[in-house]
């Protein structure tokens, strides 16, 4: 499981605290309460399993069992941008693997994994029920179709260019924060 | 008292519908927004029409509705106006949607070239009865999604929506439960169990407390209905659960959602809260002593989720793996009490049934398997989209007349009917009737409604590849047989897709293994997932041997056995687009100026072959890949 | 006391409380079954080996005696065509996933899967399937016992000890499908999970997955 980061244990320790409060420590809230874990960190660190665990009186090895079965759950930091290439039947059939193998191209990473700089991280999902457009990529939360090699190519080129619009604005703010 | 129901619906009622006959004295442009139509670019159009109404300083209302099921089309937009027939235009982008706006709602000219169908009979434009699919299409579930705004309860309500709550109210629960069970309503989930005795079995236990849950956690790849239905008449599914619920005698309602369908689940969110404010839920619903609350629960990515057990055992905070039967979930289900879970469709029906009564669900279908069937139409088909037909339509039909058949001229294969548990039917099998039990005699299976048309193009040993694939990756895990079983069968179709299997007794194997599977399995899942195997072996069996003796793909799908080439007859010196799609800079231009492929760096991705202008058509793909050597050879001549 | 009934198992009658599960049945009147998972103390049972098939009349297709409750009159065989084949192949897909070389294994000769091979005249090598054996490391960190994942058949048979009768929760399955397997929190080794080495895992481990050290 992941390293924490400075301070990373503090917010954990508070957000799943407020979402145990919340909830209650009912098992039958448990997935309830690891999706809203998930949402607000961006994935479940495995501190935030033992919390829950400790709070439900419950093995944390269950808790573990349970997220590693769901697709789900995440146990690592997600990349910024989230690449999810839908597989359902009509994905398939023309061209969702083509358009997965671009995507690991340019990314250079698998299905599944994340970028070193934590900037894209790929996944399948199993249909997103936009077959008539098919073949789809859910990209956060937008939904792309018809997606042949050269939108791909057109998807990342617009992600560098946000990517490079970003960094530039940082760089004015340090600047004017400097003067 | 329990006449207050009727009266008090009767209420809310009138104010509903001077509500929305207020809203038709203006101008109304419904664009569809469910997540086919936000996918193919609604919410610009959206944006689009409110902001050229705006400028114009017009009284136009802009409504979010669901989808109409014409996904092909999509973006869809239906422009009521006072005074013309509402129209739907179909691939609406923003620039139609301006023209819509001034043409139309500041002048008065509807711009029938841009029209798709007219919403009701008139003596200008056709309706959709006066399309072949209209003919065979008859919309009971589907009559009002796409053509409500699923976010106002008012809309629904307004179309007699909670009209057979408030009639069932004054009935005793066991009348309902016998109207259902004498519709012989067969659940919609797939296997088509009736629901009149499932919810019987329920009532008849002791226990005081039991559970109805509405199964939304619709995971064939290539189904999508049950999602459109949430996203576009949530309320109707809302009164099917309310109304089973008081057949049963159940306490407390859930709506199991997968996580993968976020509109949905808050589409259903806003539809429960909109029905608790009219008295359609919670406490004495609408001043009866029925109690009744539903809650929502996301599921978390588990295809094996949609077995009622695992959904069950997922909803109590565990892995989603099925349990032995018996019991059943009628005796001990949810928390340990009598549940009743039930696919959103089939609640969708209770209501009409309800309000129409049992001979007019009858009246559509076949008598085994009466009422309609809602499917989507993907793959590859002209008029992809959701579609509802009588049960007992044939395939062909369906296929050919609702729609529309193959595009891009391309001959037909087979028809993936019921995901993952189902099978591929092939060309002579399209005359069986759609229902229940010709399917699965023909080897197939209802399913939930995913039907996928594939062509010539397809390759059918990779199509249950796919398959196979996919349940192996979804298998819980728990038991032997769809554990390992479903591995070793994906294990031997990637060799015979790969061209590494030579031996054809690697079928026979395939086979046996496959019939062990369905009878040794624990649950449903297991025990479906081979069907996908079992029926292209038993239809085209030709394209295994192909592939193991030749080491060919008739289809030239599977990627192993295929290499692109550049024909030089066929390429020209004039042209270089090819060279520029490649993502691999594998196409070069050859001394003489026509273009190849360097077989070391090309990835096979097909971008190729689209790009190639059609006057050339130089890009052909080889099977099995060793022709390419005679091709060059002869080219070198 | 509950109600007796009676019941035939491949010709014997038999006398057994009604209700219960056919295999405990069959099993405490010396019948041999072939089963993994099965505890009796699991309700429902876990129905998951699918090694225990019977031919029982009345049932087109043959049944998993585990979860089956016997009934007065009810006949069984177990054994006929279809129950062997089912069984067979049952059996050699958990060989397929299980590490062989039976010399090396710590149960060799007190093993379940021999036991099974040696009653139902089945081979202990793969003549069909190719291994799938998965490349998983041996945890050897405990004082008193080994842990060897690749040797598991995935009974839950510990899992059932450890949370239910140890009340620990040191192991428990994890993941899903082909990459099911029993595993402690965030798969430590078992020196660094709550495991009090109780041992009464490694007592009910059918196979070679756990062992004590000599």
């Amino acid at each position: 499981m992941q390293q924490l980061l400075e301070g990373e244990k503090e917010l954990i320790i508070e957000k799943v605290g407020e979402i145990l409060g919340k909830h209650g420590s009912d098992r039958e809230n448990l997935i309830p309460i690891l999706q809203e874990v998930q949402d607000s960190l961006g994935y479940l660190p495995g501190l935030s399993m033992e919390i829950i665990a400790e709070a439900m009186d419950i093995p944390s090895v269950d808790v573990f069992g349970l997220t590693t079965f769901y697709n789900q759950f995440r146990l690592n930091p997600p990349g910024k941008h989230q690449i999810k290439i839908c597989m359902g039947t009509a994905c398939y059939m023309v061209g969702g693997r083509i358009a997965l193998e671009s995507f690991e191209r340019h990314l250079k990473i698998g299905e599944g994994e994340t970028t070193s700089d934590r900037k894209y991280s790929l996944e399948t999902v199993a249909c997103v029920g936009c077959c008539a457009i098919a073949p789809v990529v859910v990209v956060n939360e937008d939904i792309e179709g018809k997606v042949t090699p050269t939108r791909v190519d057109g998807l990342m080129l617009a992600f560098e260019a946000d990517e490079q619009e970003e960094e530039q604005k940082e760089a004015e703010e340090n600047e004017e924060k400097g003067d | 008292m329990g006449q207050a129901s009727t009266e008090l619906y009767e209420k809310i009622k009138a104010a509903a519908t001077e509500k929305i006959t207020a809203l038709k004295q203006k101008p109304v442009v419904l664009v569809g927004m469910a997540t086919c139509g936000k996918a193919a670019g609604a919410e610009k159009v959206r944006e689009a029409f409110k902001k050229e109404i705006e400028s114009h300083g017009l009284e136009a209302q802009v409504i979010d509705v669901g989808c109409m099921g014409h996904c092909y089309a999509e973006p869809l937009a239906i422009i009521a106006k006072p005074g013309h027939t509402p129209l739907c235009y179909g691939y609406v982008d923003e620039e139609l949607a301006k023209r819509l706006v001034i043409d139309f709602l500041v002048n008065d000219d509807p711009c029938y070239e841009f029209a798709m169908v007219a919403l009701e009979t008139n003596d200008v434009f056709p309706t959709f009865s006066d399309f072949p699919r209209g003919v065979y299409e008859q919309k009971m579930i589907l009559e009002h999604c796409g053509f409500i705004d699923p976010e106002d309860i008012d809309h629904y309500i307004d179309k007699d929506g909670y009209a057979a709550l408030a009639k069932i109210l004054t009935l005793e629960p066991e009348e309902v439960l016998e109207e259902v069970k004498s519709a012989n309503l067969r659940g919609r989930g797939g296997a088509g169990f009736p629901a009149g005795t499932k919810w019987e079995a329920c009532r008849k236990q002791k226990e005081p407390v039991k559970y109805v849950i509405c199964n939304g956690d619709e995971g064939d790849p290539g189904a999508f209905m049950d999602r459109s239905i949430l996203e576009s008449n949530p309320h109707q599914v809302i009164e099917g659960l309310i109304i089973s619920a008081y057949a049963i005698g159940a306490t407390e309602g859930y709506f199991y959602i997968r996580a993968e369908y976020p509109q949905a689940i808050r589409t259903i969110r806003t539809a429960l809260e909109q029905a608790r404010e009219k008295g359609f839920l919670g406490k004495s619903i609408l001043g009866s002593d029925f109690d009744f609350e539903i809650k929502v629960f996301q599921g978390s990515g588990a295809f094996v989720c949609g077995e009622g057990s695992a959904l069950v055992s997922s909803m109590e905070g565990k892995m989603g793996i099925p349990r032995p039967r018996p019991p059943r979930l009628t005796t001990s289900g949810f928390r340990g009490k009598p549940t009743v879970v039930n696919n959103v469709k089939t609640f969708c029906y209770v209501p009409l049934i309800m309000k129409n009564g049992a001979d007019w669900f009858k009246s559509t279908g076949t008598p085994g398997s009466p009422g309609t069937a809602v499917f989507t139409l993907v793959g590859k088909i002209t008029n992809s989209g959701l579609v509802e037909v009588p049960m007992g339509t044939t395939l062909r039909q369906l296929i050919y007349d609702v729609g529309e058949g193959i595009p891009d001229e391309k001959e037909f294969k087979a028809v993936q009917i019921g995901g993952p548990s189902g099978g591929c039917l092939p060309e002579s099998a399209l005359d069986v009737p759609i229902d229940f039990d010709s399917l699965e005699e023909a080897g197939a299976m209802m399913g939930s409604g995913g039907l996928v048309v594939l062509n010539e193009d397809d390759c059918m040993v990779g199509i249950a590849r796919y398959f196979l694939e996919f349940v192996q990756k979804e298998s819980c895990g728990k038991c032997t047989f769809c554990r390992l079983g479903t591995k070793h069968m994906l294990e031997i179709l990637n060799d015979i897709t790969q061209g590494k299997e030579k031996d054809l007794a690697s079928l026979d194997l395939l086979r046996e293994l496959a019939e062990d599977i369905k009878a040794g399995s624990l649950c449903n899942l297991g025990k479906t997932a081979p069907n996908p195997v079992l029926t292209t072996l038993r239809y085209f069996w030709d394209e295994y041997i192909v592939h193991i003796t030749e080491g060919r793909c008739p289809a030239l799908m599977c990627k192993d056995l295929i290499v692109y080439y550049i024909a030089p007859e066929l390429c020209s010196k004039l042209c270089n687009v090819c060279v520029g799609s490649c993502p691999t800079e594998a196409i070069y231009t050859r001394e003489d100026g026509l273009k190849a492929i360097d077989q070391e760096k090309c990835v096979k991705c097909d971008n190729c072959l689209k790009t190639c202008p059609p006057q050339y058509n130089a890009v052909i793909k080889l099977s099995p890949p060793e022709m390419l050597k005679e091709k060059e050879g002869g080219s070198a001549k | 006391m509950s109600k007796k009934i009676t019941l035939t198992i491949d010709g014997r009658e038999i006398t057994a409380p009604e209700g219960e599960k056919l295999l405990w049945v069959a099993l405490d009147n010396d019948i041999y079954i072939p089963n993994l998972c099965a505890v009796k103390e699991i309700d429902p049972p876990q129905a998951s080996c699918r090694l225990c098939f019977v031919e029982v009349e009345g049932y087109r297709e043959p049944v998993t005696a585990c979860n089956l409750a016997v009934t007065e009159g009810m006949v069984v065989k177990t054994r006929s065509p279809a129950v062997d084949r089912l069984v067979k192949t049952a059996f050699e897909l958990l060989l397929s996933d299980h590490r062989l070389k039976c010399s090396e294994c710590p149960k060799n000769r007190s093993c379940e899967l021999q036991k099974i091979a040696k009653e139902r005249r089945l081979k202990l090598r793969l003549t069909r399937f190719r291994p799938l054996v998965k490349d998983l490391p041996i945890d050897d960190s405990p004082d008193t016992f080994a842990f060897d994942p690749t040797r598991c058949v995935l009974c839950g048979r510990c899992v059932w000890e450890d949370h239910e009768v140890a009340g620990v929760g040191a192991i428990g399955f994890s993941r899903r499908g082909i990459d099911r397997r029993v595993t402690t929190f965030g798969d430590t080794s078992l020196a660094d999970s709550p495991c009090i080495e109780c041992g009464f895992c490694v007592e009910v481990c059918p196979v070679g997955a756990l062992s004590f050290k000599e």
